[in-house]
């Protein structure tokens, strides 16, 4: 079983995915790419954890345990012992590759590699390593800590153990449900919800609703945590056009096509509870202001 | 014959070597931070030689390797050889509706632990860790599990059942079982022994009084109710755990307050109790310190933990129509004259009454405390679960011996 585990990058997902592993047991080893980023990913975590204790779904030694088990590095070096290294990078396939190729030289044979992509392909990655039969998708849904869910991705090389380790790791050790997909630009979390989301953007667009009542009518309606245009906001605007841009490509059906709406936030840089500001308002910790 | 009792944590190993042939206890230790490259382990033996050391113990298999290296140590170990061991018996918390008594390891045994991993969140897969590494390092030895939960098993109806649609029991299993078994069914006998009175004769309420703290009623020696329920979150208020609250407190908190189940849960059991109220600590010597120093909050949280028990030896008192024996026990039981003072106090019209010298008086055997004058009688009783869990080791292994033959 997996014990040591290896993060690679500090962003939303990569930090959502190192505080759910350390919260489980696990030794983490978190690398990012410069000390600004690693700085972010350091107060970005402690903060998480303070809204933890807040909420008493943690006391303050597990908060110091957890936080302990986290280590945070610059040197891709540091991942040479583990046993598992998921990457988290950017969702751009040339910045993956380099990261995958580099990862291929540095760790062991026996060391399975996972991507957490949403939408690029998998066998492609494993074909920047030169063994492509340890490298699998694990694909989790943001924030890790509460959803229970990870689609685990088979690419053309994965080999049936790197698939049975991964999947016995992710359903005994992180305790969370497995759901075996095929590659395919989106899965099955990825594809259904940007669609969602696309969707509302255009009913605002159309001006059949605020974003108030559109998130209201489907957070009351079919009990979401978040309607889908906080959803957006939380997941990063960036991140869904990205999404959105590359399922339009690859499955060239119109219904992929990103909102008007969705590209100006974006150009305008305003991506959601990163920046503190999209289609509702942000405190620093995430909590939503108006 | 040696016995090795083994209380697994989920990151921690407790354990002592029992000599069943005098009961004595040959060694104790611990291991402590499974998991982390810091692990602490510490172990001293009878004659008082004592060793500690600091190393990376990743698994429950490592530190049973770590215990078995300790315990024939040349220098500081007991055993010559891990063969010495005969059996090995385990505390598990949760034995659900179907252990009655405690048994032999097998693979059915080992599954049904399994199955009530959902009612044991926290100790039940620990345990269960701790009879794999056991099974693995010492293969061949014979393992016997004693649950918290058997001893209650004796519970009518009217006391394990919750006033809630019966489906839920028959579908889940939810009812109350109660906990810290061994040690209320151990200090029972202890206190019929050192009374001299036979223990069918007697009503008894044993009050566990830990970090973990419950209270039984105890009649004709078999368990007829406890305070703590399905879970051990409920009865007493606790050093972090709330006791008894309005459940509807629960959905309300979680509106309000935006929780999800697993947040109001660990509010529940992590951030409640004593804590909460004193605002300081959940251990009650820290409470007891605080509240000379003229702290509210501790003295708030003191006076509700001794009201709260009182009301629950008020009301097992009345569900057995009388008391001969009241008895303390476990750390704040055993240790704080003041507690067993303050709760006393306000039973006198039972016809209890202290003798404050006694009650003041510090020893580690079976004592009264009460007034020879008193109608009830009211014990100090150390308990002892691990040599509870030895003994019983001892006599299913006996058993298993010989029915083999």
């Amino acid at each position: 079983m997996f014990r040591s585990i290896g993060v690679v990058g500090g962003g939303t997902m990569g930090r959502s995915i190192a505080e759910m592993l350390a919260s489980k047991g696990l030794e983490v080893r978190l690398v990012e790419k410069d000390e600004e980023h690693l700085a972010a990913a350091r107060a970005g975590l402690e903060a998480s954890l303070e809204r933890q204790l807040e909420r008493w779904a943690i006391t303050q030694a597990e908060k110091r345990l957890i936080l302990g088990r986290i280590h945070l590095g610059l040197e891709m070096e540091n991942l040479s012992g583990c046993d598992l290294v998921i990457e988290t990078v950017t969702e751009d396939m040339d910045i993956k590759k380099r990261v995958f190729a580099r990862l291929g030289e540095l760790l062991g044979q026996e060391t399975v590699i996972a991507s957490n992509t949403s939408t690029l392909s998998l066998t492609e990655l494993a074909g920047a390593t030169r063994h492509p039969e340890r490298v699998i998708g694990m694909h989790f849904v943001y924030p890790t800590i509460h959803a229970g869910v990870v689609e685990i991705i088979r690419g053309l090389q994965t080999s049936d153990e790197t698939f049975e380790k991964t999947k016995q790791f992710v359903e005994v050790a992180i305790e969370k449900k497995g759901v075996m997909v095929y590659e395919s630009p989106g899965f099955v979390t990825t594809r259904l919800i940007c669609l969602l989301i696309n969707e509302a953007l255009r009913l605002l667009e159309e001006g059949v609703a605020s974003a108030e009542d559109i998130d209201d009518a489907m957070r009351i309606g079919y009990q979401f945590e978040y309607g889908p245009l906080e959803m957006a906001d939380r997941f990063g605007l960036d991140s869904v056009l990205a999404a959105l841009e590359r399922m339009f490509r690859e499955y060239g059906e119109l219904k992929y096509r990103p909102s008007i709406l969705l590209r100006k936030k974006v150009r305008a840089g305003q991506l959601g509870v990163k920046t503190g500001v999209g289609f509702f308002a942000y405190g620093k910790d995430g909590e939503r202001i108006r | 014959m040696n016995i090795l009792v083994i209380n697994a944590g989920s990151s921690s190993l407790k354990y002592q070597l029992f000599d069943m042939t005098d009961e004595k206890v040959l060694a104790k230790g611990r291991v402590e931070r499974i998991g982390l490259d810091s692990s602490i382990v510490f172990q001293e033996t009878g004659d008082g030689r004592e060793i500690s050391d600091v190393s990376e113990i990743l698994d429950h298999t490592a530190a049973v390797r770590k215990m078995l290296a300790l315990l024939t140590h040349p220098e500081h170990g007991v055993l010559a050889d891990p063969g010495e061991i005969a059996a090995v018996g385990h505390r598990v918390v949760h034995g659900g509706e179907s252990f009655k008594h405690s048994v032999l390891v097998t693979p059915e045994v080992k599954r049904e632990i399994r199955s009530l991993f959902d009612l044991a969140p926290l100790h039940n897969p620990a345990h269960l860790a701790g009879i794999n590494a056991v099974e693995e390092v010492l293969p061949g030895v014979p393992q016997a599990v004693v649950f918290d939960t058997a001893f209650h098993q004796t519970m009518p109806p009217t006391s394990y059942m919750y006033a809630i649609p019966t489906v839920l029991y028959r579908r889940h299993k939810i009812r109350r079982y109660g906990f810290h078994g061994t040690s209320h069914d151990y200090v029972s006998r202890r206190a019929a022994e050192f009374l001299g009175r036979p223990l069918e004769e007697l009503k008894m309420i044993t009050c566990h009084l830990g970090n973990g703290a419950s209270c039984t009623a105890i009649l004709g020696g078999k368990s007829y109710d406890t305070s703590m329920g399905m879970t051990p979150l409920e009865g007493l208020m606790m050093g972090t755990r709330s006791g008894d609250l309005d459940p509807a407190i629960v959905p309300y908190a979680m509106g309000k307050e935006d929780l999800t189940l697993y947040e109001i849960s660990s509010m529940l059991n992590k951030h409640s109790g004593l804590l909460a109220i004193s605002g300081i600590s959940g251990d009650m010597r820290e409470i007891l310190e605080a509240m000379d120093r003229g702290h509210e909050g501790a003295r708030l949280a003191y006076d509700m933990f001794v009201y709260r028990l009182r009301k629950y030896i008020g009301a097992y008192t009345a569900a057995m129509d009388g008391l001969d024996a009241l008895v303390f026990t476990a750390g704040i039981g055993e240790n704080s004259p003041r507690i067993r003072q303050s709760v006393c106090e306000g039973l006198t019209f039972f016809g209890i009454r202290l003798d404050p010298a006694r009650n003041e008086a510090a020893s580690d055997d079976p004592r009264r405390i009460s007034a020879d004058d008193s109608r009830v009688e009211v014990l100090v009783v150390p308990t002892n679960e691990e040599l509870m869990i030895a003994r019983d080791t001892h006599a299913l292994v006996r058993g298993a011996v010989t029915a083999d033959r």
